[in-house]
Formats: structure tokens, C-alpha cells, sequence
């Protein structure tokens, strides 16, 4: 047997200024040509991991290092940084961050100019990443004109181009979008399984890694709690729960069965084996009748947008918001979703047709009054921050619009208590974590009190704890009487929270309907390259006129045909 | 909290070179370049065409913060680089540029010194000693040899003088603690006053070099009375302000912080 590529020997770390550990007493071993996926929940220290195995924890950063790391067998605290990134390939979560050249081929070559390959050789290495990753031909492309999915794979390729022994990446599709996430995942399957390449991935995609992974890793609070095959780590459903981690929905499924399997299935293909055959009979559920409309709150009458070099953006959009709707809007990443939400705030005006706020046409709005009606959050928080606490940011729009002073202190500080930030009210809020940075940019806009809360892709790149805090905070305002629309990719999260869901493809809106009925329109879905639930493929597979949504109403119908025998549930 | 004690054994860690230029990392030191060749670029509208350069980019007020941030010589290498792309991309915004390259690079070194620990503290003295010689240089040449009023010149280089005296009194090291103080109060002042000190001594680099060839007019030291400061209050106000929301935001987000650092 040949020596483990990497070697974590007893390794604990601590970040200079932090009072806690990490990683803490980390031992473990990845052979050549495995993939490994890390998993646990923000803070885990998998990011940390991921920096330990090329030297920058602690290199660049410093702090206190204790036992030892040895890739490729080189210790990773005495060799020099540029000695491991030749055998170490990184690839981080945000493509854009990674991206510098100004062409695909320079970013490839890059790495190669600097560890002063010759230039034939340079030649050969960009012609045969690009064909492993898929971009042959975009040589001359610039990466900024290349789609997320494609930018990451860019990033893979300059990684690849150096050769490296392991290709580690930290999260590198928790903001694509699902075809994009799906074109990375066949990347490295590819790399993987015809390659060789041994490839270890930070992330939260449970149905991805039980798929595609030979080990997992779940750490939790810098400690390795946990380690084995997917099959183990992914059925003990209660473990990873505890940890804030999301099983795959097939292993949950099973999992709420009164009587589950010895062994749970952990991928899709598994759990349909697993299902009876079709049921028979079942009875659709009874349609649930829809709220009591009033006049709309928000109608897109035969809207088109062309960007200003031509391109078409939106195509003849048809729709109407009612108040205290919550309303979801998917599709793939560049098909009008933004966009359409931009025109209901006028940061983008109609090239044709029109849109009406309570009645009346955006363009007789001014941009900060309709802010005072429609609260949007972005997609990256991050972007819209730009004061030094917590308070200023939550308070800085009401100020702007000249509140009397006590009421920007009576609204900010009831939003801080909504939000639950009171207690980091004066820190930075680039001092907290990503979850609450996007609950600080909620407050802020919540202090407007407006009627309609836009929330554009709200859980991209937060772990599942994290998403589910934010849209649990969606409920309650929709409760409240607001009107929600939400910008998601992850159509697993939803069931639960919106009640219609808006498809789009190409400009144009596909498909409208009660989230249940849109969820089984598998075709639309697909056509979109929507992933569906894996609850809704086996709610497909067990009794499609039902139209199941989660694993626990596919268990319930599941426990209920057992308990029969085989009769409708 | 996780308290146990590891149990393997504590390496010797260091921060080894390549990645960083004197404990900057490359990264910041390339993006504080960006930030500067963009500041350079940028003139001040209210520009007041006195001393060096046709006019007044925005990046004159960030000299010393460039120092803080990457420590003296990272911070002089990116100012120095910054500004001669600059001004190559926008001409309009200095006379020579080697003065004003020199200027920025000797701003960032001042401001390094200023907020130094440890055994570079024992750079001031030199350095002041070199500023000293400028000053004496510059004022000397317009007094001595070009016969200018001794009042008008010290008025028209107010800024010069008073900088090289703040440097060389304890308000550097007041300056210094202001700078690392918790309160972004203190910080705000201690930007404002360091800003004053580290521009008024790249002006002095500059405005030497540019008068031993330019040799302006006794009058216009007169002329420079008034308004020099006024330019160079414009100057510490943009430090100040910058300056507070950057380290403010690198203090929270916890950014690893280069060695020589002054935050």
C-alpha cells in the first residue's frame, strides 16, 4: 500500500487575536486518488482545514500551529508556501475573487509563468485543461464574460495547470447556480474517477457528496467528531441534525419511516429501490384555495427590458403581486430574475410596458420613495454595508430621509430586537458572521417599514442553520401581513415558507402556479435545469398525483402504504 | 469555547517571504497600488496649483495612511508605484514626476516611522535628520540664494516646517497611540494630525526637488502663505475620513494585519 498523500498528525491551530482553537487535535489520513468531503456546520474549521494542507494557516497568517501536516510528504509549516502550491491546488468559493488575468489563457498560464515553466510546455498544459474542464475554444475569452459555473471551472483549470498532487476546494459551489454547480460536480467526478486526481471539497451539498465522495469528514467546533464512508456518515441522520447539518433528503425520508432500514439509502437511485411499487388511487390533495385577492399590490403589464448593448433581458412579462402574498421566483442565473425585481424598484425602467406600484406607473415614483414601499435586500449583503456599527447601518436610511430623531431611535432599535442584534449593535457588522451581516441588511430595510420585502438569493452560500434562520425570519414578516418575494436556486428550502412560485427561462415567466403543483412540473423544471427535491422525485416515484414536497410527507404516505399493505396512504 | 490543550506539539511558525514584502502581504501591497494609481488619477476639483503638480489628486491625503497600513517600506514601495502609474496615466497631476513618486514614497516611510515599534523607532532620527536637510535645502536656496524675505518663506512653507516639528516632537508618539487607540474618535484625530505630518514632509520631499528646478518667484512664497494650508487641511480631511472607515473595517473583519502595521 502506498503512503497516504496527506498526513494530519495530531493538528491544532489558533488565528493570532483568537481566544479559541480552530482546529483542534486533528488527526487523519487521505490516500492518493480519494475524494473527500468535509462537512459541518459554519465555524467547523473546514475552511481552516482547507488552508492547513497549502501552508497558508499559518504562513500568511500566523498564530499558533501545533502537531503536523504533511502533503505529498512536505510539512506544510516548514516548507515555503510556493513549494506546496505546486502540489496543492486551491479553489475558493466566489470565482470572481480568484479571476485576475484578462483572458482565460493568461489565467491558466499564470501560476505556470510563475513558477517559470518553460513556454511550450505552458502551451500544452492550457490546451489540456481547458479540454478536462470543459472550455476548449474560450481561450481568448475574458473570465468575466464567462458564466459562474464556467468561472469556477476556469478556476479549477489554473489550479489543474500546475499539476498538483490533491485539488482542494472550499465551498467552490455554494454560489453557483444549479446548472453551473452541476458543471463543476461532473468536472471533478471526471478528474476524479479517469484522473486519479485526489480532490478534497469543503460543502454543504449533501446530495452531491453522497454521490460523488469516497469519505467524508464532519467536524464540528475545530474537533473531527466524525469519519467514514457517505453511506455511514449520511444515515445517521440524528449526527448530523445535532451538528445544524442537512442530511440528504432520501436519508431523511427514510429516517421518519417508524420502522427505518438497517441502512439507510443516502442517493436518490438508492431510495427509489427502496420505494414499493407505485401506489395506486391516491387521492391529489384537495386544492387549497387561494388567498382572498385584493387589488394588486404590484402589476407587471407586458414588460420588456433590453440592456444597453441590446441584449434582451425580460420579454414580455406578465404578472401581479397581492399583498401579503409570499411569492418565490427561480430560474436559472441570467434568465430576467433580477432584472424583473430591479424594475419593480426602478433601479431599471421598461424598455416597453410598464409597471404599477399601488396603481401607479414606476416612473412617477422616485426611486427613494418606492424604497419606502419595497424593501430589497441583495445578493451579496455584503455589497450594501458600508457604515461602521451595526446601529448607524440599520439607521443610516432613516436619517437620510430626516425622521425625527426619536423615532430613527424607537424604529432602529425595535428592528435590532426583531433581528435579535442588540447585543452587537455597536460592533462592526463586517465583524459578524455572513448570516447576520444579511440579518443586518434585513433591519436596515425593515426600519422603512415597507409592504413588500424583496429578498434576492438570501441563501446563497449560508450553511443550512443559517438559511433557515433567515427565511424563518421571511415567515414571520410574511405573517405579519407583509408581501414576500423571494430569489432562491436551493427549491429545497421552500416548501414551508412560499406559497406560488414563479418560474423563468429566457425573459420570460415559464410557469405560475401553487408552489406543489410548480415543484411536480418536472418538465418546466427541467427544462430550466431546476434540480427538484429528491422528496419531490421520490413523491414522483411513490404516487405522483399526490404531489409530495418534503420527506416528511413522502415518509408519512410512505409509513401509511406499509401499515395498510401496499393501500393508498 | 473549546479550552483543551492540544496535544500535539507547538511549531515555530513563521511568515515566510515571497508572499509578503517586509510582513505585508503582496496582496495588500498590490491592492493599496490599485487604490492609489486610482487616487492619482483622480484630481481634487478645488485644486489650488501651488508647490508640485499642475494639481492635486486625491491621493495626496493617503500617503500616511498607505504607511499605517503596510508599515514603511511596503507602504513606500506601494505609494511609489501607485503614483508613477498615476501620474503616467494622468500627466495633468504633477510637474516632475520623479518629485512626486519621491513625495509619496517618502510620505509612507514617514508615516511607517511615525507609528513603528520596537527598533524601528530608532529610524526617526535619521529620517528626521534627512527631512531636516531638505528643509534647510529648500528654504535655504530661496533665502540665501534667490534672496526671498525670510518671513515670506517660512509663511509659504508653514506646512513644511510644522510638519518636520510635529515629527520631531512627542506628538509622533501621541500620534502613534491615537492611531492603535479603541475609540475610532481618537483614531479620526490621530489620522487628521498623522496625515498633516507625513503630507507636510511628501510635500517637502517634492516641493524641493521641484524648486531646484523650477526656482519660482520670491513673491510667490507670499502667495503660498494661505493657501498652501488650506490645500493641505484638504489633505488630512480626506486622510481622516478614509482612514477611519478602512481600519475600522479591517479592525472588525479581523484581517490578518501586516507586521509592521500602525492599527
Amino acid at each position: 500500500m502506498t503512503a497516504p498523500l496527506v498526513v494530519l498528525e495530531r493538528l491544532s491551530y489558533q488565528y493570532p487575536r483568537s481566544e479559541t482553537l480552530a482546529l483542534r487535535d486533528i488527526s487523519l489520513e487521505i490516500q492518493r486518488g480519494e475524494f473527500v468531503g468535509l462537512i459541518g456546520p459554519t465555524g467547523a474549521g473546514k475552511t481552516t482545514l482547507c488552508l492547513a494542507l497549502n501552508g497558508i494557516v499559518p504562513q500568511f497568517y500566523g498564530g499558533r500551529f501545533f502537531g503536523r501536516a504533511l502533503v505529498a510528504g512536505l510539512d506544510t509549516v516548514e516548507q515555503p508556501v510556493h513549494a506546496l502550491a505546486a502540489r496543492v491546488g486551491m479553489v475558493f468559493e466566489d470565482p470572481e475573487t480568484q479571476l485576475t488575468a484578462t483572458s482565460v489563457e493568461n489565467e491558466i498560464a499564470f501560476a505556470l509563468e510563475n513558477l517559470r515553466t518553460p513556454r511550450a510546455i505552458i502551451r500544452q498544459r492550457i490546451a489540456r485543461v481547458l479540454a478536462v474542464v470543459g472550455l476548449t475554444g474560450l481561450e481568448r475569452r475574458h473570465p468575466h464574460e464567462l458564466s459562474g459555473g464556467q468561472k469556477q471551472r476556469l478556476a479549477i483549470a489554473a489550479a489543474l495547470a500546475v499539476e498538483p498532487a490533491v485539488l482542494v476546494l472550499d465551498e467552490a459551489t455554494s454560489q453557483l447556480d444549479p446548472a453551473g454547480a452541476a458543471e463543476v460536480f461532473s468536472v471533478l467526478r471526471a478528474l476524479n474517477r479517469e484522473q486519479g486526481m485526489t480532490v478534497v471539497m469543503a460543502s454543504h451539498a449533501a446530495e452531491e457528496l453522497a454521490e460523488f465522495a469516497d469519505r467524508l469528514f464532519l467536524l464540528a467546533e475545530g474537533v473531527l467528531v466524525e469519519e467514514g464512508t457517505p453511506d455511514t456518515i449520511y444515515s445517521q441522520v440524528a449526527l448530523l441534525e445535532a451538528h445544524q447539518l442537512r442530511p440528504p433528503q432520501v436519508a431523511k425520508t427514510f429516517s421518519l419511516l417508524p420502522e427505518p432500514p438497517v441502512r439507510l439509502p443516502v442517493r436518490l437511485e438508492e431510495g427509489l429501490a427502496a420505494l414499493p411499487k407505485q401506489l395506486v388511487g391516491l387521492e391529489p390533495p384537495a386544492v387549497i384555495s387561494q388567498r382572498p385577492h385584493a387589488a394588486p399590490m404590484i402589476s407587471v403589464e407586458g414588460l420588456h427590458h433590453r440592456f444597453a448593448d441590446g441584449t434582451p433581458a425580460l420579454t414580455g412579462i406578465d404578472l401581479a403581486f397581492y399583498p401579503g402574498e409570499y411569492a418565490l421566483i427561480v430560474g436559472q442565473n441570467g434568465t430576467g430574475k433580477t432584472s424583473l425585481v430591479k424594475h419593480l424598484l426602478r433601479l431599471l425602467e421598461p424598455t416597453q410596458g410598464r409597471v404599477l406600484v399601488l396603481g401607479r406607473d414606476t416612473r412617477e415614483w422616485t426611486v427613494g420613495t418606492l424604497a419606502r414601499h419595497i424593501g430589497y435586500v441583495a445578493q451579496n449583503p455584503d455589497q450594501q454595508i458600508f457604515n461602521a456599527t451595526v446601529m448607524q447601518e440599520i439607521a443610516f436610511a432613516l436619517r437620510q430621509l430626516h425622521f425625527p430623531p426619536e423615532e430613527v431611535a424607537s424604529r432602529t432599535a425595535e428592528a435590532l430586537t426583531v433581528l435579535g442584534l442588540e447585543a452587537v449593535a455597536d460592533q462592526h457588522p463586517f465583524s459578524l458572521p455572513k448570516g447576520d451581516r444579511a440579518r443586518v441588511i434585513i433591519a436596515a430595510m425593515l426600519v422603512l417599514q415597507p409592504q413588500v420585502i424583496i429578498l434576492d438569493e438570501p441563501t446563497t452560500g449560508q450553511d443550512y442553520a443559517g438559511a433557515r434562520a433567515i427565511l424563518d425570519l421571511s415567515r414571520v414578516l410574511h405573517e405579519q401581513g407583509k408581501t414576500i418575494i423571494v430569489i432562491t436556486h436551493q427549491l429545497y428550502l421552500m416548501p414551508g415558507y412560499a406559497e406560488r412560485v414563479i418560474v423563468m427561462g429566457k425573459g420570460q415567466v415559464l410557469l405560475d402556479a401553487p408552489l406543489r403543483q410548480a415543484y411536480h412540473a418536472l418538465g418546466v423544471l427541467r427544462d430550466t435545469q431546476l434540480s427538484p427535491p429528491q422528496a419531490v422525485l421520490l413523491g414522483q416515484h411513490l404516487c405522483p398525483a399526490v404531489q409530495l414536497l418534503t420527506p416528511e410527507e413522502v415518509a408519512h404516505c410512505l409509513a401509511t402504504s406499509q401499515a395498510s399493505g401496499g393501500d393508498p396512504c | 469555547m473549546n479550552i483543551q490543550i492540544p496535544s500535539g506539539e507547538e511549531r515555530h511558525v513563521q511568515r515566510r517571504g515571497g508572499a509578503t514584502i517586509d510582513g505585508a502581504p503582496v496582496a495588500y501591497v498590490a491592492a493599496l497600488t490599485a487604490v492609489m494609481i486610482a487616487f492619482t488619477i483622480i484630481p481634487l476639483p478645488l485644486s489650488i496649483v501651488i508647490g508640485f503638480g499642475r494639481s492635486f489628486p486625491l491621493s495626496q491625503g493617503l500617503y500616511g495612511l498607505v504607511g499605517w497600513l503596510l508599515g514603511p517600506l511596503a507602504g513606500a514601495l506601494a505609494n511609489g508605484i501607485g503614483v508613477l502609474i498615476g501620474i503616467f496615466v494622468n500627466p495633468q497631476n504633477t510637474t516632475i514626476p520623479g518629485a512626486s513618486v519621491a513625495g509619496a514614497a517618502m510620505g509612507a516611510l514617514a508615516a511607517g516611522v511615525l507609528g513603528a515599534t520596537g527598533l524601528r523607532r530608532r529610524w526617526t532620527l535619521p529620517l528626521a535628520l534627512f527631512f531636516l536637510l531638505e528643509y534647510l535645502l529648500y528654504g535655504g536656496r530661496a533665502i540665501v540664494q534667490n534672496g526671498a524675505d525670510v518671513r515670506a518663506v517660512l509663511a509659504g512653507s508653514f506646512i513644511n516646517w510644522s510638519a518636520l516639528l510635529l515629527f520631531i516632537l512627542p506628538t509622533r508618539a501621541l500620534c502613534a497611540r491615537w492611531l492603535r487607540h479603541a475609540d475610532l474618535r481618537y483614531v479620526t484625530v490621530a489620522l487628521f494630525l498623522g496625515t498633516w505630518i507625513s503630507s507636510g514632509l511628501a510635500h517637502l520631499t517634492s516641493a524641493t526637488w521641484v524648486y531646484f528646478i523650477y526656482n519660482w518667484p520670491a513673491e510667490n512664497w507670499w502667495l503660498m502663505a494661505p493657501a498652501a494650508p488650506v490645500e493641505h487641511v484638504a489633505r488630512c480631511v480626506i486622510g481622516a475620513i478614509v482612514g477611519t472607515g478602512v481600519i475600522a473595517g479591517l479592525r472588525a473583519t479581523g484581517i490578518l494585519k501586516p507586521l509592521h502595521a500602525a492599527y
